[in-house]
């Protein structure tokens, strides 16, 4: 069916909302140096200070202003979601070209593949190969970026051999058309929906997982990370610090991981005709 | 006794020279029924004209008569052939008979001519004839005006028959009469022609296949073909023979009527070449360059660069084995396509008949060239298309197009009309961005529906099912192919969309002159569009032949089944003529042997053979029981008496 | 059946040979990277001994022979910080583990399960429209922070329940009293872990209850005349369950992930906690070790649920997978 990703998420509230929380989101990550009232890197004054009027949320065990730590940390979170959730798909994606396209041999290599990688437990080795690699943002996005990707490669692959089979890609190589073609004119434009949606995910997974891995103090220090500031916040959980140092990123995390996940339910909810009631289709 | 060579007859207009013949070379021997049809205006008339040497116009060429030259004939020499030894029945066209003389009078005339003064003999040899034509005495002194159209016929019949001539020229014998008077005329001149040598020329098939063994075929002056009566008009070989034949009613014609494209040519300015070269669906630049000479062929000759309608997509033996889930999670193979042979033939209508699950589909699919077989080959043009690389089978997808079965499916809905339609010519890169816009919308004028803007950005959920068929159809069209593969194009739509489909894509064969292999498992629709219908059972080809023939006579118990079923407005039930017994060995014998209720202890043994039967080909080891069965149909019987 | 042998035999490989590998392709000394800053505090002749003892001498692949036949003796290497080999102290916190995964376990999937049936029966309901909102807040809150939340604002607020710990240490419960005390230190990580696999298993039965019920035999069921309750549950849930019982290998695969942090955050002496104490300190080993028996315990557990569900009718696992393909 032809629908607008776009019209259809803006009809429907949780995407309105999604799309809202996450355009935020993205807003505050591009002005960071604008927003942010203090450099967070640079020492401001006594640790530990609770909020005051030039520190609003205080600053944290080594004297840096908290409120530009979590302003500096959407971009972190940002950046290290996108990509992963980019680079992710796009493996995802070219596997299942391959497995539709390559036979039935590369076919069940694929398939044996992504087998064994969804019986892994994923955070478990990310966790392992942090502490060896002591990862910063490119490490990291690498690192998730190859153990993300096997969710959505199964997902793909299911789709793309299915489209294979649709009698408008016959038609199409009745006409003559090699397999480039079939492609980029047929397969990858028949998988956007599914692509879109397994983006969203993979940016709400690998928001999880960075927080996870940082929470644990698996990430460079000298990185800006709502996880990290858990992390260091948690220590001092028993003094009154914990309201502005480690509620603040918590409800961060949760925040995108919510606002991208309306968005994916409501992308999703579009594309299952179950759940789809009023069709709105566009074109006239 | 007669032999025509080379004749020319031109005429001068004032539109200038028209040429009514055209290097026409005729053969008839002592005896000999000869026919000679075509369109009006394809000179038919003016050939017996010229050999009554009655033509008016510049005549070349020879025309010898028991050796001598009738060319070279003086006005005087003519009195003594004419009537005597050559006669002929013009063509009735109403004042034929002088109104102020009795037909009697009339009908003596010539042989008081020859016999002067001997009015006695005149008059019982007149009397005589016209009784034999079946006149009675009172019309003998009527005058022509009091007399109908069949009556005036037959009264020039007598007078042709007067002086016993040895060569009888009947011209139209049968046109402007209704169908009983035509039916005791064709009978008369049937018995008259027992001893004497006729030539007719009718545009009138019937007529030409019950008077005549042999005919020619005459186009725009020139003969294109001929062969003997019977196979030239149950197979013709060339392309406006069949055009002809199928532009004809007959009662036991099944399929719909299908006009000949394209107009009839000018004769001040003839196509060069070929006549028929710009209506011909086969033509190749060579057609247009070049006149075909007449070249012998077996029982007759053909006029025709291309050595008549070429076949245009072959299969052979064709096997398709599919592994299917046996007994305890193992694979077996079954052949959905098992040994079928198809041979779809230039600008015809080939109706593939069976029920769901016969392979239908696969095999279409097959010939599409889009599943390769197991075993045997498909030739597009005497090329195998599985083997073709690169070029040659971008140009094959060119012109081998198919029509899948359900147009939901078959195309993307993320497309928009324009796009899906253009989707071909993108592929092929014909043409640029702007010609193959034009493409697209004449396409979609092809198959009626609009090329406006608004209809070119429809999605296909917006469109109709009809709608959307007729997008496939325009998509298939728009390279213009050579043949087109429909796999239940109307199965998704109800009676009434399916009738216009089926009309719709008769008219765009015929205008297009595509071959149009047209998959159904419905009889009666394949007997409505099919030129020639084929009847596959579990994979292979059972029966094959005219549309018209397999319908009249079924030489295969299972295609008489599926006559018996197809649909009907009768109310009465129809008796399933099927039995189901066991095979003694499964694997062997016939694949109809289950359920055939004339099955011998051989049918089971055997597997019968694709053998020629007349015009059908069919595998069965009972076909002869069947078809005496056939003749003793009362029905049929009936109808044979009265022709 | 024989293929899933296959890729649980490459799953190890790949787990064996990442716990092998990593620390020896560091870059620097092999034992550094094994052992980490506990190493500093190690005399040579100790070092030397170590080394033996990983055959670090040896090429690769005698390092790896070495290295498979300690872990088939169950010999993880010694733990500096906890002084004990790492074996003894994963065994020794094992239960509480267990204790806490399993708990969790039945009862995210009981809610889970329920309130799956009754969202799906009647989705796009208010009900429905509910508790996926509560569900798509409840999902947005990592496992850590869903911890911290509840300790901060349940023990270290409202003073209900322990701030850290499985049991009160000296207090010398027997019996009863243990068991309660147990439970009192319990309850609140098992809430956390809880609330953070319902929404898991709630979304899973929910779709597989729409696929359910647009099946035709439901309107067969009610053409028969049977309560809604009756259709509800023994005709359409009883089919929808069948997905989550073939996804219950990925819920655990999660489940200890999720423990890992549950315990951190609540200090509950399980394997997480043990992991997160050694990570600190760098006791690699002990963080090799922790994490290498939590993923055999992951594939186990997948293991486990696969052969599982192989027993199920192949058509039942067919309708299974076609329910949740759907969605």
């Amino acid at each position: 069916m032809h629908i607008n990703y776009w019209t259809e998420l803006k009809r429907n509230k949780f995407g309105r909302i999604g799309l809202i929380m996450v355009s935020i989101l993205v807003l505050v990550a591009l002005a960071a140096p604008f927003l942010a009232p203090h450099n967070p890197w640079v020492y401001q004054g006594q640790p530990l200070t609770p909020p005051s009027e030039e520190y609003i949320l205080g600053l944290n065990d080594i004297g840096q202003d908290i409120l530009s730590e979590l302003i500096y940390g959407t971009r972190t979170t940002l950046l290290v979601g996108v990509s992963v959730a980019v680079f992710s798909t796009l493996i995802s994606l070219a596997l299942a070209l391959a497995a539709a396209l390559g036979g039935r041999i590369v076919d069940r290599i694929i398939l044996r593949l992504i087998d064994i990688m969804l019986i892994l437990p994923v955070f478990l080795i990310a966790i392992l190969v942090a502490i060896y690699f002591k990862p910063g943002v490119v490490t990291i996005i690498i690192m998730l970026t190859l153990l993300l990707w096997p969710p959505g490669a199964r997902i793909l692959r299911a789709q793309t051999l299915s489209l294979k089979e649709r009698q408008h890609l016959t038609a199409a190589s009745s006409f003559g058309a090699g397999k480039g073609y079939i492609v980029y004119r047929h397969l990858i434009p028949d998988l956007y929906p599914l692509l879109t949606v397994n983006l969203i995910q993979m940016v709400r997974r690998t928001v999880f997982m960075e927080a996870g891995l940082a929470f644990l103090g698996i990430f460079d220090p000298t990185q800006k990370s709502w996880g990290l500031m858990i992390h260091y916040a948690s220590e001092f959980i028993f003094t009154g610090a914990w309201k502005w140092w480690l509620l603040p990123p918590g409800l961060l995390i949760s925040y995108t991981i919510i606002g991208f996940a309306l968005i994916g339910y409501a992308l999703e909810s579009s594309l299952d005709p179950r759940l789809r009631r009023n069709i709105h289709y566009v074109g006239h | 006794m007669l032999d025509i060579n080379n004749l020319k007859v031109t005429f001068d207009t004032r539109m200038g020279e028209v040429n009514v013949l055209n290097q026409v070379s005729l053969k008839i021997a002592p005896g000999e029924r000869v026919g000679i049809i075509g369109e009006s205006g394809s000179g038919k008339t003016t050939l017996a004209l010229s050999i009554m040497g009655l033509v008016q116009g510049q005549v070349q060429g020879s025309i010898k008569y028991r050796g001598e030259e009738l060319l070279d004939k003086r006005e005087e020499d003519w009195e003594k052939i004419r009537s005597k030894k050559i006669s002929m029945v013009f063509q009735n066209t109403g004042e034929m008979l002088n109104p102020v003389y009795t037909l009697l009078d009339q009908v003596m005339e010539p042989y008081l001519k020859v016999n002067p003064g001997k009015k006695k003999e005149a008059f019982n040899r007149a009397s005589n004839l016209l009784k034999k034509v079946g006149l009675r005495e009172d019309h003998f002194y009527a005058y022509p005006f009091t007399l109908s159209g069949g009556e005036v016929q037959r009264g020039l019949i007598a007078m042709a028959l007067i002086n016993d001539p040895e060569l009888l020229i009947l011209d139209e014998p049968t046109s402007a009469l209704d169908a009983l008077t035509r039916a005791e005329l064709i009978r008369l001149l049937d018995e008259i022609a027992q001893n004497k040598t006729i030539l007719v020329i009718s545009h009138d098939l019937s007529t030409v296949i019950k008077l005549t063994r042999r005919t020619a075929v005459l186009y725009a002056g020139s003969i294109m073909e001929t062969g003997p009566t019977e196979s030239l008009l149950r197979e013709p070989k060339h392309p406006y023979s069949r055009a002809l034949v199928r532009a004809y009613p007959t009662r036991t014609t099944v399929k719909d009527l299908q006009g000949i494209r394209g107009e009839f040519p000018s004769l001040v300015e003839p196509p060069s070449g070929c006549p028929f070269h710009p209506r011909c669906t086969q033509a190749l630049e060579k057609c247009s360059q070049e006149k075909p000479c007449l070249v012998e062929a077996e029982e007759g000759a053909l006029a025709c660069h291309r050595g008549g309608i070429i076949t245009l997509l072959r299969g052979e033996n064709l096997v398709r084995r599919f592994p299917r889930q046996g007994k305890e999670g193992k694979e077996i193979y079954f052949n959905a396509v098992d040994g079928a042979g198809v041979t779809l033939k230039e600008g015809e209508i080939l109706a593939l008949v069976g029920e769901s699950g016969s392979g239908k589909t696969t095999l279409a699919h097959i010939l599409a060239g889009i599943n390769q077989p197991t075993e045997g080959k498909v030739y597009f043009q005497d090329r195998e298309i599985y083997s073709l690389k690169g070029r040659e089978k971008k140009d094959l997808r060119r012109r081998l197009q198919i029509l899948f079965q359900n147009p939901q499916e078959a195309v993307s809905h993320r497309m928009m009309v324009h796009d899906l339609v253009e989707e071909p010519l993108e592929i092929q890169g014909i043409g640029d961005k702007e010609t193959r816009v034009q493409g697209v919308k004449e396409a979609l004028g092809l198959v009626g529906l609009p090329g406006d803007s608004f209809f070119l950005h429809k999605y296909p959920h917006e469109l109709s099912g009809g709608e959307l068929q007729r997008v496939t159809i325009a998509r298939a069209l728009v390279m213009k192919p050579k043949v087109l593969i429909a796999d239940e194009p109307s199965a998704s739509l109800d009676a009434s969309v399916q009738a216009k489909m089926l009309k719709l894509l008769m008219h765009l064969q015929n205008e297009q002159g595509f071959a149009l292999f047209l998959i159904t498992h419905d009889l009666a629709l394949a007997g409505k569009v099919g030129d020639r219908v084929a009847v596959m059972f579990l994979g292979k080809i059972v029966e094959e032949g005219p549309t018209s023939e397999v319908f009249r006579f079924p030489l295969h118990p299972y295609t008489e089944l599926l006559l018996d079923m197809a649909p009907s407005l009768e109310r009465e039930v129809p008796s399933l003529r099927r039995t189901v017994k066991l095979k003694e060995e499964e694997g062997k014998g016939c694949p109809y042997y289950a359920h055939c209720p004339y099955s011998t202890e051989l049918c089971s043994r055997e597997e019968p053979p694709l053998k020629e039967k007349g015009f059908q080909r069919v595998a069965c080891h009972r076909a002869a029981a069947l078809e005496k069965k056939n003749n003793n149909n009362s029905y049929y019987k009936e109808i044979k008496k009265v022709l | 059946m024989k293929r899933r042998y296959l890729d649980y035999i490459l799953a190890l490989v790949v787990i064996l040979s990442l716990n092998f590998f990593l620390p020896r392709l560091m870059p620097g000394d092999p034992l550094t990277a094994i052992y980490g800053d506990a190493l500093l505090d190690m005399s040579p002749e100790l070092q030397a001994q170590l080394a033996e003892r990983y055959g670090l001498e040896g090429t690769l692949g005698e390092q790896f022979i070495t290295y498979v036949t300690n872990l088939l003796r169950g010999d993880l290497g010694y733990s500096y910080y906890f002084g004990a080999p790492v074996t003894e102290v994963i065994l020794e916190a094992l239960p509480w583990t267990l204790l806490l995964v399993g708990s969790s376990l039945l009862i995210s999937t009981f809610i889970g399960v329920l309130i799956g049936i009754e969202s799906g029966w009647r989705h796009g309901g208010r009900l429905d429209s509910f508790l996926i909102v509560a569900v798509m807040f409840l999902n947005g809150i990592p496992s850590f922070f869903m911890g911290i939340l509840l300790l901060l604002f349940l023990s270290f607020q409202l003073h209900l329940f322990p701030l850290s710990g499985a049991v009160t240490p000296f207090s010398g419960y027997t019996g009863m009293a243990l068991v309660m005390d147990i439970l009192r230190h319990l309850f609140l990580p098992c809430l956390a872990l809880t609330l953070v696999q319902i929404p898991r298993n709630f979304l899973l039965m929910r779709n597989s209850m729409i696929g359910v019920i647009r099946t035709p035999y439901i309107l067969t069921a009610q053409g028969k005349g049977l309560k809604e309750r009756v259709i509800q549950y023994r005709h359409a849930a009883r089919g929808a369950l069948l997905p989550i019982i073939t996804r219950l290998g990925m819920s655990i695969g999660l489940l200890f992930t999720g423990v890992l942090f549950i315990e951190t955050v609540f200090a509950y002496p399980g394997t997480g906690y043990i992991f997160y104490l050694a990570l600190g300190k760098h006791d690699f080993p002990m963080v090799q070790g922790t994490l290498f028996f939590i993923t055999l315990f992951v594939l186990a557990a997948n293991f486990l649920t696969d052969v599982i569900s192989a027993k199920i009718d192949p058509r039942l696992r067919e309708h299974a997978y076609q329910l949740l393909d759907r969605t």
